[in-house]
């Protein structure tokens, strides 16, 4: 029996850390993928150092954990105190209280703090932002203070009762009895509270992710955003050093508790390492505030704007693979200005986000009918004009279009085509007839679904010969009813994962965006792109736009005016492989690119594409609830 | 005197609580029963559940199971780390809380790579002569993320029973002449029914809300509550209907942990270092 559970104790243990021995050995990996070892090389940890946003997101993870370990471990303290000497029956009602958020699962939490801030904060209060750096720090501590509480209470009730008296009748003042007696006392509680809280609050992500604002955001929950694009090898190398800093503190602690607690079974009194001790834990607690504090004052101080920007997913060049970095040339012509960008997965998750309320957005770059939407919704400010002098490059057929037709509102920014990726090793030629290839059963657990309402209704509509723009409720009943039947058939429904998955030929059949599509054919050389023509294939237009959320109106302007200067364009188009609705960019670009049928298809093929349009608020709800019935609750099946 | 001064000490806190755990719920209430578009009173969002209920089921399976294996696996191993001597105790129950320090997110992400189709179990099978599986996107995959993550919350919780336990009963149970195994049914194991109770609602109630490990390890048939919550919210743009989704999770974990906690007897601070 004891030999048995030796060697079920050392499985479990391997269990537990293989797949942290996984990223620890991706970390020093030359190539991109996790799968496969091609190489040993420690550049990982030079790029990590190199890289300001990481390091800065780390900073403000570590920042939030610190004050969020500090204010709960001296609010919590005094607090247990105070419940401690509650009558029994209140002693109780305040527990169930804390034990609220330890029982309550995180995502409810999360949901209910964010509900409960943008009500508040945008609905009562007027506030722009009410999911900022405040709101986060509470909902730390708000999950904290239970855990401190905990562990200070069972020590409070161990604690012998007269030792307090005892101090008091030789002359101590409460609170002098506080310090020098009850404190010493339930320290170990406090520590193992505050250790607790520290390291929750550090890798917490699900009630971060919804409480979370634009502007300052942790390492954790912009680590779910990487998770879905290619995530990059530092974030392994970051993993990694993380460990074995983890590893050591965790080791130096053991060895001062044991120590200590040796020292205590001999001397049983307030001894001389015990008050070095409560001392080092003292200041260890003032400095966490201290640092944060110090942080709040001098690191938030800047000259400099931010301009938030938010984007799809690996929408704008950043000066990977020789292109140019667009915001690094953007901040060296404007200094005063400092973009911060985050992304968005679909038209419908920005739309969301920006309803849903409590954050600050300058700049947007939904697709046309999105855009209509919006305009419908009062959710954009109208451009100033004046400031986007280099409007007059964008081309004529751009100007005044259908979704904005005073153009009033946006600036377009790129234009392109949603077709099907293959890989051409696995895909038979043969096979592409159209959109049915997407319903292919040949290629069972092999194909991948674009993860939002309204392409996925395109594509149906397309397959079934519908307009994409009915709004007759029995051809999108029929339009689910097609996409349920699809269910069997797909591996996974996907947005911006689809990178790695095609990649890597997990799956080999994709719908999915032309220049995305250009991005991964340049990874792997065995995919290629078809265009679906004889059944028609949506068109779309993505402009950029200033929702009524923004704060810096101007530079947002400054920006929208740099993306669109010919040269500028040209040279984003290099990266994200689309088209550019300036002609005069298209000089700018590569060759390969500026004669690519895909980017640039004939207008020929052009003619076969169509829009869409903003339908109404009813059929688009109607719309999204078919979606998620027909794709997620098997109601069709 | 000192006694009614130090009851004020407990007043901030306790108003926190109530304005940042209580007040929030009500808010979530509040959005279940109104309407998306125009802010009315609504019951609609509260009809709409019927619709969920297989979803909810499969949760409550998914994450009774883990709990469960979970159990089976933990149990052991909090045995054997509760009978180490001090030293090899504080290392083993390190490695233990170690891996509940690092990123989740990047660790599941590792069973992706693991996993898959193409991934580094699939490639050995396949060197080895037996062939590629159909790990992942299975709910077994999503079962074994959940067992994976939380089986720490169970060890934990189970060693701190065992460790306190009276090793004098164990003695005597031996001496009136029990064999190992019925001292372990008749002695150990009723025993820690507070620290198995413990284990299992701090492994089911994340497992049961969650978003990530589904989405990541799970196919499109292991859709979770947690995952249409956070759509509803991120993507959907129906708070309203998932905060009635919210409502509907958080009231069926309080019922189990009300139906756990009266099994397990309430101790006061179930945690511990």
């Amino acid at each position: 029996m004891k030999k048995t559970n030796r060697i079920l104790t050392i499985l479990i243990f391997i269990f537990l850390y293989i797949p942290m021995a996984v990223l620890i050995v991706a970390s020093f990996n030359t190539g991109k993928d996790i799968t496969n070892f091609e190489g040993f090389t420690l550049n990982q940890y030079a790029e990590l150092f190199r890289d300001e946003d990481l390091l800065r997101l780390l900073g403000n993870s570590v920042l939030i954990a610190l004050l969020a370990t500090g204010v709960s471990v001296a609010f919590g303290t005094v607090a247990a105190v105070g419940i401690h000497s509650l009558k029994p029956k209140m002693r109780k009602v305040v527990m169930s209280l804390t034990n609220i958020p330890m029982t309550n699962p995180d995502i409810v939490t999360g949901v209910s703090l964010s509900l409960l801030f943008v009500f508040v904060g945008s609905g009562m209060l007027g506030q722009r932002e009410s999911l900022n750096f405040w709101t986060l720090l509470i909902a730390h501590v708000t999950f904290g203070l239970p855990y401190v509480i905990l562990n200070v209470m069972p020590k409070l009730q161990q604690m012998d009762g007269s030792l307090t008296d005892a101090a008091m009748d030789l002359g101590c003042t409460p609170v002098q009895a506080f310090f020098k007696v009850i404190l010493y006392e339930i320290l170990p509680g406090i520590v193992s509270g505050g250790i607790m809280t520290f390291t929750m609050s550090l890798d917490d992500f699900v009630i971060s992710y919804f409480v979370t604002g634009s502007q300052f955001v942790t390492l954790p929950v912009e680590i779910y955003t990487y998770t879905k694009k290619p995530i990059q090898n530092k974030v392994y190398a970051m993993f990694t050093l993380l460990f074995l800093l983890i590893f050591v503190l965790m080791v130096a602690m053991n060895l001062l508790q044991l120590r200590a607690g040796r020292k205590r079974e001999t001397m049983r009194s307030v001894s001389r390492g015990g008050i070095i001790f409560r001392r080092c834990v003292a200041g260890l607690v003032a400095a966490c505030l201290l640092v944060g504090c110090g942080f709040l004052i001098f690191g938030n101080k800047q000259e400099r704007i931010t301009l938030n920007v938010k984007n799809w997913g690996m929408n704008m060049a950043d000066g990977s693979d020789g292109t140019l970095d667009i915001v690094k040339a953007f901040e060296e012509k404007y200094p005063h200005i400092k973009v911060n960008m985050s992304y968005y997965e679909s038209n419908e998750a920005l739309y969301s986000q920006l309803s849903n309320g409590g954050i600050t957005v300058d700049v947007i770059i939904p697709s046309d009918y999105m855009i209509d939407r919006m305009i419908q919704s009062n959710m954009l400010l109208e451009l100033n004009f004046d400031n986007i002098e280099n409007f007059k490059y964008v081309d004529e057929q751009f100007k005044n279009p259908a979704y904005d037709p005073e153009n009033k509102y946006s600036v377009p920014y790129t234009w392109g085509t949603v077709g099907i990726l293959y890989n051409t090793k696995h895909v038979d030629e043969a096979d592409l007839t159209g959109w049915d290839l997407l319903w292919n059963e040949d290629y069972a657990g092999k194909i991948l679904m674009i993860d939002n309402s309204r392409d996925a209704f395109g594509i149906a509509q397309y397959l079934l010969g519908y307009s994409i723009n009915t709004t007759d409720k029995a051809e999108l009943d029929a339009c689910a009813q097609k996409l349920a039947e699809q269910k069997p058939l797909v591996q996974q429904y996907v947005m911006d994962q689809i990178y790695t998955i095609m990649e890597n030929e997990e799956a080999w059949i994709a719908p999915y965006y032309a220049g995305d599509c250009m991005l991964m054919m340049e990874e792997n050389e065995d995919l290629a792109f078809f265009l679906p023509q004889e059944q028609g294939f949506n068109l779309f237009t993505d402009a950029m736009c200033i929702p009524t959320c923004c704060q810096e109106k101007e530079a947002a302007e400054l920006f929208i005016n740099f993306l669109t200067d010919p040269e500028i364009s040209g040279a984003n188009m290099d990266y994200i492989c689309y088209g550019s609705p300036i002609s005069a960019a298209r000089e700018h670009m590569e060759d390969y690119l500026a004669t690519s049928e895909i980017v640039y298809p004939s207008e020929e093929v052009l003619a076969k594409g169509t829009a869409y349009a903003y339908l109404s608020e009813e059929i688009t709800r109607y719309v999204e609830g078919l979606y998620q019935e027909a794709t997620k609750l098997n109601a069709f099946g | 005197m000192r006694k009614n001064k130090s009851v004020l000490l407990s007043t901030p806190y306790i108003l926190w609580m109530l304005v940042f755990t209580l007040i929030p719920l009500g808010v979530v209430g509040y959005y279940a029963l109104t309407d998306p578009e125009s802010g009315a009173f609504t019951l609609s969002n509260l009809k709409d559940l019927g619709m969920y209920l297989p979803v909810l089921g499969q949760s409550v399976l998914y994450s009774l199971a883990s709990a469960l294996i979970c159990l089976i696996l933990g149990y052991p191993v909090a045995y054997y780390i509760a009978h180490r001597g001090p030293v090899a105790q504080k290392i083993l129950y390190m490695l233990v809380m170690l891996p509940m320090c690092m990123s989740f997110l990047l660790r599941t992400l590792a069973w992706v790579g693991l996993l898959q189709d193409t991934g580094i179990i699939n490639n050995l099978l396949e060197a080895i002569g037996i062939g590629r599986l159909q790990l992942i996107r299975t709910p077994g995959a999503v079962i074994l993320g959940m067992v994976y993550n939380y089986l720490p919350y169970m060890i934990l919780p189970l060693y701190a029973t065992l460790v306190k336990l009276d090793h004098r009963l164990i003695e005597a149970a031996e001496d009136l002449g029990c064999t190992p195994a019925k001292t372990f049914m008749k002695v150990i194991l009723p025993l820690s029914v507070p620290g198995i109770f413990s284990g299992i609602t701090m492994v089911f109630v994340p497992a049961v809300s969650t978003f990530y490990i589904s989405q990541k390890l799970g196919g499109t048939d292991t859709v979770l509550i947690g995952d249409l919550i956070e759509r509803l919210f991120k993507q959907g743009d129906n708070p309203n209907l998932g905060a009635a989704l919210s409502l509907v999770l958080m009231a069926l974990v309080f019922v189990c942990t009300g139906i756990m906690n009266r099994f397990g007897g309430d101790e006061e601070g179930g945690v511990i270092v």
